[in-house]
């Protein structure tokens, strides 16, 4: 049971940093995202495209970062001439164009088999220490995140940012560059998408176009509406919620007796109409944006 | 909200509680896991891959169990999406401790969860993955599937017979399809023939005309092809609307691919399937109609079959349940064990190195042997 939580906190540690990073597009500067998850496809290859080379695992995170930096470029370059809803349907198509290729391109990703084998990260630790020194990892860059994130969202910059999300126009007015004003979050961002993305594909070992549909984009979405947007603690709460139950609900199916078919029904309940019941009555979710913080 | 969310956990933490001790007043059933999709893009082949396990626990309960207990088989969903599978997985060994895991179905899932279990020294059945990759896995894993090479050197050598030596190939765009694409392609070419064209199919599509066209530009002797019943209705209804199944048509696969399709339009086609009419294999056959009341409904349905029988025939043989005896006791069954999908012998790579085919055509709608 212990290791089983270990595990779990892991992924919650890795969906929390997801969500964090789609928290500071969706959240706070109103990019309505709909293409998250290419951001963290980028983390995944950048891994498994440095160790089916050879490269070593520090040029994969590098590699991984640069990709999604470069991706997050071109949404931002994207989003100048389009509204809000018209670049969302953009970076979803921009998504699936990227798992498309990740698909194809067998000399570069192993086209649909994918790259497997990728080293565990602490692999050589004994038993319970090397899964908790990746425990503490990705708790200690979540917590980093979560500190780098509050830190541009309280303050006079994260007020540029709101001003974007509320009133594009207004901010255009006061003299803030719009354009850098998206392309700032996306970058930082994509790169902590990247992060947990390489973290992730060390992690599961391995690593394939089919962790890339747009479903998984939509998870996150889901972690962020029930955790609250425009605010970061929000946005892990969020995630660490839906990674328990969704992780749990079997010993719930264990513990009653019910067929297997329950765990499959139940976390498409759970999911969405979670999301529903989030959206119908506390659209705010969990722990509510803060307006006029600290700083205000 | 806060609070009743309180009350909610509460409840099910009771729930918990009072669960794992009913459970462990009742006689303890020697347990193995099993990881299949029941949601998700692939929930239909899950949901037939759990009939399979559920008449293997039936019969092997109904002859007395495993090492005079019963037998149990936790059965998790993956949710078709490799963060899933790994929970599933890790609950079954980290909580459930169960020596022996079945796996799963999409070769992304089967992977890493045939690597975390291996790594853990447990054993890992693949019931459907056909993925070369599989081979490396290492000790404790085993292919009950015949993985691609072993099946479409079996398709090639078939339609060499035929006197077909220029072949055109379309596949689904996913790990199956890929593979099969690029293991027939070697062993046609090493039989003697020629591949003028593959294509490999995105899923999903109402139409499949563009890529029909740009196969009948090579002028094969051949079309073969490999698609889920959905696709297949497509592809064999637009290749007789644009004249191309003048030509010969091979179905890797035939019953998979041909399942839905309008009889007129797969008439006459050639192919391969998997032979369910072994010695054992007719009697299962017989109990999957009884129970369901429906023919196969998909060709998986069989492995998972095989993976629960011949797993509790390991235990038995190692009479115990420690997953190295087991192992030891599979590899001797693998020397020749009779499985519902045939004779099941493993290579020294533990994979399934031969598998009974059938060679097929389509007659009246109707699957004959020819």
């Amino acid at each position: 049971m212990f290791e089983f939580l270990i595990h779990v906190s892991t992924m919650a540690c890795l969906f929390g940093l997801l969500a964090l990073s789609l928290n500071l597009q969706v959240g706070f500067a109103g990019l309505v995202n709909f293409g998250h998850i290419a951001l963290f496809g980028c983390g995944t290859y950048g891994a498994a495209i440095a160790f089916a080379n050879q490269w070593g695992p520090v040029a994969g995170l590098l590699l991984g970062g640069a990709a999604a930096a470069l991706l997050a470029l071109a949404f931002a370059r994207l989003g100048r001439n389009l509204g809000a809803d018209y670049w969302g349907i953009a970076t979803l198509s921009i998504a699936e164009i990227l798992r498309t290729f990740a698909t194809n391109e067998q000399w570069l990703t192993g086209g649909a088999q994918g790259i497997h084998g990728l080293p565990m990260l602490f692999g050589s630790l004994p038993a319970p220490w090397g899964p908790l020194a990746t425990l503490g990892l990705c708790a200690v860059l979540l917590a980093v995140c979560w500190a780098l994130c509050q830190r541009l969202v309280n303050g006079r910059y994260g007020l540029a940012l709101k001003l974007l999300r509320e009133e594009p126009q207004l901010a255009s007015s006061l003299g803030y560059d719009l354009a850098a004003l998206r392309r700032t979050p996306l970058v930082i961002s994509g790169l902590i998408a990247a992060v947990a993305g390489f973290l992730f594909a060390h992690y599961t070992t391995f690593v394939g176009p089919d962790q890339l549909y747009s479903a998984e984009t939509f998870l996150i979405w889901s972690m962020l509406i029930v955790g609250g947007l425009g605010n970061n603690l929000g946005a892990v709460a969020g995630a660490f919620l839906m990674q328990f139950l969704l992780a749990y609900v079997p010993f719930v199916k264990d513990a009653l007796g019910l067929p297997s078919e329950f765990v499959a029904a139940m976390r498409l309940t759970l999911v969405g109409g979670g999301l529903l019941a989030f959206l119908l009555w506390r659209t705010q979710g969990l722990i509510p944006e803060r307006i006029g913080g600290r700083h205000a | 909200m806060i609070s009743s969310i309180k009350k909610i956990s509460f409840t099910l933490a009771m729930t918990l509680l009072c669960g794992t001790y009913v459970s462990s007043a009742q006689a303890e059933p020697v347990s193995i896991g099993a990881v299949i999709p029941l949601s998700g893009a692939s929930a239909t082949i899950g949901a037939d891959q759990l009939r399979g396990i559920e008449i293997a626990t039936e019969e092997v309960n109904a002859k007395g169990g495993v090492l005079g207990q019963p037998l149990k088989v936790i059965v998790e969903d993956s949710g078709g999406r490799p963060p899933s599978a790994l929970d599933a997985a890790r609950k079954l060994v980290t909580v459930n401790n169960v020596p022996l895991v079945i796996g799963e179905y999409s070769s992304g899932n089967t992977l890493p969860i045939g690597q975390y279990l291996v790594q853990q020294k447990r054993i890992h059945l693949n019931p459907a993955s056909t993925s070369g990759l599989l081979r490396d896995l290492g000790e404790g894993h085993f292919s009950l599937v015949g993985l691609d090479h072993v099946t479409t050197k079996f398709a090639a050598d078939d339609i060499m017979a035929q006197g077909w030596r220029k072949a055109v190939i379309i596949a689904p765009n996913n790990a199956f399809g890929q593979g099969v694409i690029e293991q027939f392609t070697k062993h046609f070419k090493a039989a003697g023939g020629q591949v003028l064209a593959s294509i490999a199919y995105p899923e999903g599509q109402t139409t499949y005309r563009r890529e029909l066209q740009q196969l009948a530009q090579a002028k094969p002797d051949v079309f073969v092809y490999s698609a889920y019943s959905r696709e297949g209705a497509v592809i064999n209804r637009e290749a007789s609307e644009l004249g191309l199944n003048e030509t010969p048509w091979y179905g890797y696969l035939l019953s998979m691919s041909t399942a839905d399709s309008d009889p007129k339009t797969k008439q006459g086609q050639y192919g391969l399937e998997v032979n369910y009419i072994g010695p054992n294999g007719g009697a299962y056959q017989d109990a999957y109609k009884k129970k369901y009341g429906e023919d196969f409904r998909t060709t998986w349905n069989g492995y998972t079959y095989d993976a629960v029988k011949i797993a509790a025939a390991a235990i038995n043989k190692a009479g115990s349940t420690d997953p190295a005896a087991i192992g030891a006791a599979l590899k001797e069954l693998g020397k020749g064990y009779e499985g519902a999908t045939g004779q099941i012998t493993f290579d020294a790579n533990r994979m399934r190195d031969s598998q009974p085919y059938l060679k097929m055509k389509v007659d009246n709608g109707k699957l004959v042997l020819r």
